[in-house]
């Protein structure tokens, strides 16, 4: 055979440089909102998955939701019913739900039946219905509706291996069929090891019930998926209105991008705080403002999104302890206008303050919020408020998943000023009950001090990571103008941070003065 | 015993009116108010298996017994077929049996609609007979 020179080798045609192309999984929506981003964009199509968990943990809405989002005429969703919930009483629940579309109901999501054929026959007869039902409508999705049930049952009649070949001729039937199914069933914990449907099965999603002194909360975990990276660990579920909502542990935060390296100053709203911040907060900082009650906080809070209304920059403000209305009203008494900037969409106060709220869902809701306004601007007031509207179950994970939000939130160019009640301790200057540094850029310690028979307040920058920042202890006061820094720092005082100074200069005479905080 | 509200019972007249046209042209002798539930039969033992249809109906019937005495001849089957009906045209005038028919079946259609709502009622119906003539019950406006 003549070899072809080298010529020649050089005039063939090149070919597509790299590993020949891999099978594309096509991803289907859940219509379980979170439920996509924890999957990794979706279920695989085709897949065969196992919807598990104890009574009431939303397993059967779950795939209902499933089948309403993905049935179509002409791939329908059939949902089979075996031995579990009657279908007369699913139905009267289920639609009760908004995704129920009743015009969807026998054609593009039907419901068989298999009650009578796993009662009266045995498995062959099930897997025939199944094989029958499904080829004459040429159906997209599976459910099968106690699998628990069925397979019980069956265990009693038959030995295991038999209940196992049926598994396997099921999956291997519908996964041939393009059909992607969800075998839906009660079970415990022990049985992932024990139970080989478990190891045939592409995915697991676990729902389960935690409970925590008096509050249950509902949890979801992908233990398994077959050909796709999920998001790892236990997510929080809540069944509302719209049937099941799925709160990923990690916000949807992933993808954002980190902000430009160059960040403007943005400033408080308060004049002499902005220059006591070196030209005030930077950009995408998160910024704490620490101190006991009375001190301003909240008014600090209010003046930070009232000066980013002022020059065009959307805000949020998550608030735990007070109404809105107090907010809106104590700005007004401030000259600022809080509700003009609702009305124009720049500006969403969320009252958060439910029982049993999930660290997640409170999150999802300021997220959401972020992304309607498009906020530049996150006011969290406060952060111990926050932590007591989650159920105690939550609590743990609090500084976790705030750690993650306001990471993400500030690499995405959000600012935020969360504000923390500390008590004075009159000994000591604390910042917060729980380790901070790890949440925030930089840190405003609000304090009461004892001078000249008053209990006056100061403020002092604690730390500011992206600059320089004043050292000095200046005294404010709280006025009609909001948080007004009224003195340069004292030098005739020492132990300021004590709350009880001593002081180090001569003794002036004290004139007799008016109040000087009328609004405090 | 309750009896089903007018808009059911009158869907149930006009089933029955459909059916027996229907009837008539293909040359069948059967009486018509039992071969409406019949025909629902196989669709309602689909979605709710047999068990399922045989406890609906044996309590639309024991309902309708309350109004209509000479149903008490007949009984629901193991698989939800109905028995006695022999018996019943045997003993019953032929205007209560008539009225029979017309009180189960609005017992069963209102029930249907109890359970699971008149949208999807009026669906199944709609599924079985495409081509009867079916709007809005408004069985919920109504009743208030």
């Amino acid at each position: 055979m003549k070899k072809p020179n080298s010529a020649a080798k050089r005039k063939l045609p090149k070919k597509a440089a790299g590993p020949p192309a891999k099978v594309k999984i096509h991803a289907m929506p859940t219509g379980v909102q979170g439920l996509d981003e924890i999957l990794g964009g979706g279920i695989p199509e085709f897949s065969f998955n196992i919807v598990a968990g104890t009574p009431g943990c939303g397993k059967t809405t779950m795939v209902h939701q499933i089948a309403f989002a993905n049935g179509t005429p002409k791939k329908p969703a059939l949902f089979f019913t075996v031995l579990g919930e009657p279908v007369l009483k699913m139905l009267r629940y289920q639609q009760q739900f908004s995704f129920f579309d009743e015009s969807k109901v026998g054609k593009a999501v039907r419901f068989i039946n298999l009650s009578d054929v796993a009662m009266d026959k045995d498995l062959n007869a099930v897997l025939e219905e199944i094989i029958r039902e499904v080829t004459a409508a040429n159906a997209g999705v599976v459910v099968v509706d106690s699998f628990r049930t069925l397979a019980r049952k069956a265990t009693s009649d038959v030995s295991s291996a038999e209940v196992q070949s049926f598994i396997h001729r099921l999956a291997q039937f519908l996964t041939s069929w393009e059909a992607t199914t969800f075998l839906v069933g009660e079970y415990t914990e022990d049985e992932i090891r024990d139970n080989p449907l478990f190891t045939m099965v592409d995915g697991i999603f676990w729902l389960s019930q935690v409970s925590e002194r008096n509050s249950v909360v509902r949890k979801l975990q992908i233990v398994k998926m077959r050909g796709q990276a999920t998001v790892p660990g236990l997510h929080t579920v809540r069944i509302g209105a719209g049937g099941v909502q799925a709160f990923s542990r990690t916000l949807g935060l992933i993808d954002k991008q980190p902000h430009k390296a160059r960040r403007r100053q943005l400033s408080t709203g308060v004049p002499e705080l902005d220059k006591m911040l070196g030209g005030g907060i930077v950009e995408g900082d998160s910024l704490l403002v620490a101190g006991p009650s009375g001190t301003g906080k909240s008014a600090l809070a209010t003046q930070f999104i009232a000066e980013g209304l002022r020059r065009g920059e959307a805000g949020i403000m998550a608030i735990f302890e007070e109404r809105p209305e107090g907010y809106t009203q104590r700005a007004g008494s401030f000259g600022l206008n809080l509700k003009a900037g609702e009305q124009k969409g720049k500006l969403e106060i969320l009252y958060l303050r439910p029982l049993d709220l999930s660290v997640d869902e409170t999150m999802e809701a300021i997220l959401d919020a972020i992304k309607r306004v498009g906020a530049k601007r996150l006011v969290i007031d406060s952060l111990v408020g926050f932590e007591m509207a989650l159920a105690p179950g939550f609590r743990a994970d609090f500084r976790e998943s705030l750690y993650r939000m306001i990471g993400a939130l500030t690499g995405a160019g959000v600012t935020i000023l969360s504000t923390v009640e500390v008590e004075d301790s009159f000994a000591a200057l604390q910042f917060s009950h729980y380790a901070i540094s790890f949440l925030t850029d930089d840190i405003i310690r609000l304090r009461y001090v004892e001078i000249d028979g008053q209990l006056r307040k100061v403020m002092v920058v604690i730390k500011m990571r992206g600059g320089n920042h004043s050292k000095d202890i200046r005294e404010y006061v709280i006025t009609d103008k909001g948080v007004v820094v009224i003195h340069p720092r004292r030098t005739d005082y020492d132990g300021l941070t004590t709350g009880i100074p001593t002081r180090t200069g001569p003794r002036k005479a004290q004139a007799e003065e008016a109040a000087p905080e009328p609004k405090a | 015993m309750s009896e089903a509200p007018p808009q059911i019972r009158n869907l149930a007249e006009r089933l029955i009116a459909h059916e027996t046209r229907g009837n008539k042209s293909s040359g069948t002798r059967t009486p018509a108010a039992f071969p409406v539930v019949e025909k629902l039969r196989p669709k309602l033992a689909t979605l709710i298996g047999d068990a399922g249809f045989r406890a609906l109906l044996s309590r639309a019937l024991a309902r309708a017994k309350a109004g209509v005495p000479s149903l008490r001849a007949v009984q629901v089957e193991a698989d939800g077929a109905l028995r006695g009906l022999a018996g019943l045209e045997a003993q019953a005038d032929p205007r209560e049996i008539a009225e029979g028919r017309v009180v189960l079946l609005a017992q069963l259609l209102g029930m249907l609609v109890a359970f699971i709502g008149e949208d999807l009622t009026l669906r199944l119906v709609r599924e079985v007979w495409p081509k009867f003539s079916l709007n809005s019950l408004d069985v919920s406006r109504r009743q208030r």
